[in-house]
């Protein structure tokens, strides 16, 4: 009977551990998915600001390219928002608590980025493209205000 | 000898009421009188410019339960979270009722460079008026002047949510003695207009100190690390360092730092929307470049 409650916690005790650890695996790889489609993000904005200020020439190429790749990177988005991702948890995050507590605001402010990229990559010239800008810069600055922490 | 027994718990008695007694002294607010401010004819033009340049709107921003009203007005109200307990900054409109309206010009200039209400309590110092302290007061009477031009929107005040908050009063007003620096803004005569121009919308109207200085034991800015940087005041992530922003990289320099106070993340310059620094490039962005420029020189100009 000893041995059979010892067996009992310990399978419990295995199961919790491996659990455990698997969840903050995810939580871990949710925080860091999200962080690199960020990153790209913030790469496709550096490639499109010093267009938008005239230091360098309209390269519908490498706009369109800038895109693909936060796109690529950010496919997974919504599965990212796991509640084991808030901030304070085992992994460090910048994103705030009013992600969840605020979650239709969230979700309206993603809704906001993903229409003003794409009316940007539905541009086809340099004017059209100057129009579009101003909406998906906006979106960055509006969901960073509302949902990101200072460092 | 047989005395002394007898005379012990008095004495200590006597010390403690005579304690007491100081602290309340120490503690009593010190309005400025009518002989401190200058006479002087509301500037509504400049006024707007140092509204915009003191943040006034971030913090005094309606309440989202106030409905048919222009959001862009100073109706205060929205709930201010700080880690003593929840603020209901005032109405700033002229409503005579709710707001500011049959305030003096000396209640005003109390109000914001002493931090003491008409009423005669200490205020809060969420309300910066540690860094508004050191404005020309010309320049809070034009602010006052300005805030005179508004219509007027009913916003009842609402008492803030801090436990024992009379009590709290008091000790604001002990912590005067080390917290609040009244010493009016200098400029340096070795430095340029520009520059100097910067250095006083940045440490009067701007109080970019209260959150870029860290604070020591005391609460007080720590002026021996002005700029550095520290833990941010709401409780959660750090408020970064102002100093060798273009030496670090940043900023290539103080042309691309004003371009990042102008447009903020909207034209890519990471940073510069979370940690309210979002409402504060907000406010920035409403001044007219020179003085943009200016506070970015000068801000550059920390190393």
């Amino acid at each position: 009977m000893v041995s059979k409650t010892v067996l009992g916690l310990f399978t419990a005790g295995v199961i919790a551990l491996c659990c455990t650890s698997a969840a903050m695996a995810d939580a871990k790889a949710s925080i860091e998915a999200r962080q690199a489609c960020m990153k790209a993000n913030g790469g496709m904005i550096k490639v499109m600001v010093p267009i938008i200020k005239g230091q360098k020439p309209y390269d519908k190429a490498a706009i369109d390219a800038s895109i693909a790749n936060a796109q690529k990177a950010c496919g997974g988005w919504a599965d990212w928002w796991g509640a084991d991702t808030k901030p304070g948890g085992a992994v460090k995050t910048e994103a705030k608590a009013e992600i969840w507590s605020d979650a239709a605001g969230f979700e309206a402010a993603g809704k906001a980025y993903v229409t003003a990229e794409a009316a940007v990559q539905a541009s086809t010239d340099e004017a059209s493209f100057k129009a579009a800008f101003p909406a998906l810069g906006k979106a960055c600055q509006g969901c960073h205000e509302k949902f990101r922490q200072a460092d | 000898m047989k005395l002394l027994p007898r005379n012990i718990p008095l004495a200590l008695a006597l010390i403690a009421a005579l304690g007491l007694a100081a602290l309340w002294v120490l503690s009593m607010p010190r309005p400025l009188t009518a002989a401190d401010i200058p006479q002087h004819a509301g500037d509504a033009a400049n006024g707007e410019r140092l509204y915009h340049a003191a943040g006034c709107f971030s913090c005094h921003q309606p309440s989202p339960d106030l409905k048919d009203m222009d959001a862009s007005l100073p109706a205060g109200g929205a709930p201010l979270v700080t880690p003593i307990g929840t603020l209901y900054p005032l109405n700033l409109t002229p409503d005579a009722e709710t707001g500011i309206g049959t305030w003096s010009d000396l209640d005003f200039v109390n109000a914001v460079q002493r931090g003491i209400s008409p009423e005669g309590e200490h205020l809060i110092p969420a309300l910066p008026y540690t860094s508004y302290a050191h404005m020309k007061p010309e320049d809070v009477l034009d602010i006052r002047a300005y805030l005179a031009t508004l219509p007027p929107v009913t916003s009842p005040e609402r008492e803030a949510e801090i436990t024992a908050l009379p009590l709290i009063r008091r000790g604001v007003g002990l912590w005067k003695w080390v917290g609040l620096d009244t010493t009016p803004w200098k400029p340096d005569p070795k430095q340029s207009e520009n520059w100097n121009r910067g250095s006083y919308l940045v440490n009067g109207p701007g109080h970019c100190q209260e959150c870029h200085t860290p604070r020591n034991a005391f609460m007080a800015l720590n002026s021996s690390k002005a700029f550095e940087g520290g833990p941010h005041p709401e409780g959660k992530g750090r408020v970064p360092s102002l100093r060798g922003l273009i030496e670090r990289g940043r900023y290539t320099d103080a042309a691309d730092l004003a371009s990042a106070l102008q447009n903020g993340e909207a034209m890519g310059y990471d940073k510069l929307a979370s940690g309210g620094m979002g409402q504060v490039q907000r406010n920035i962005s409403m001044l007219p470049e020179a003085d943009v420029q200016a506070i970015a020189d000068y801000i550059a100009s920390l190393k």
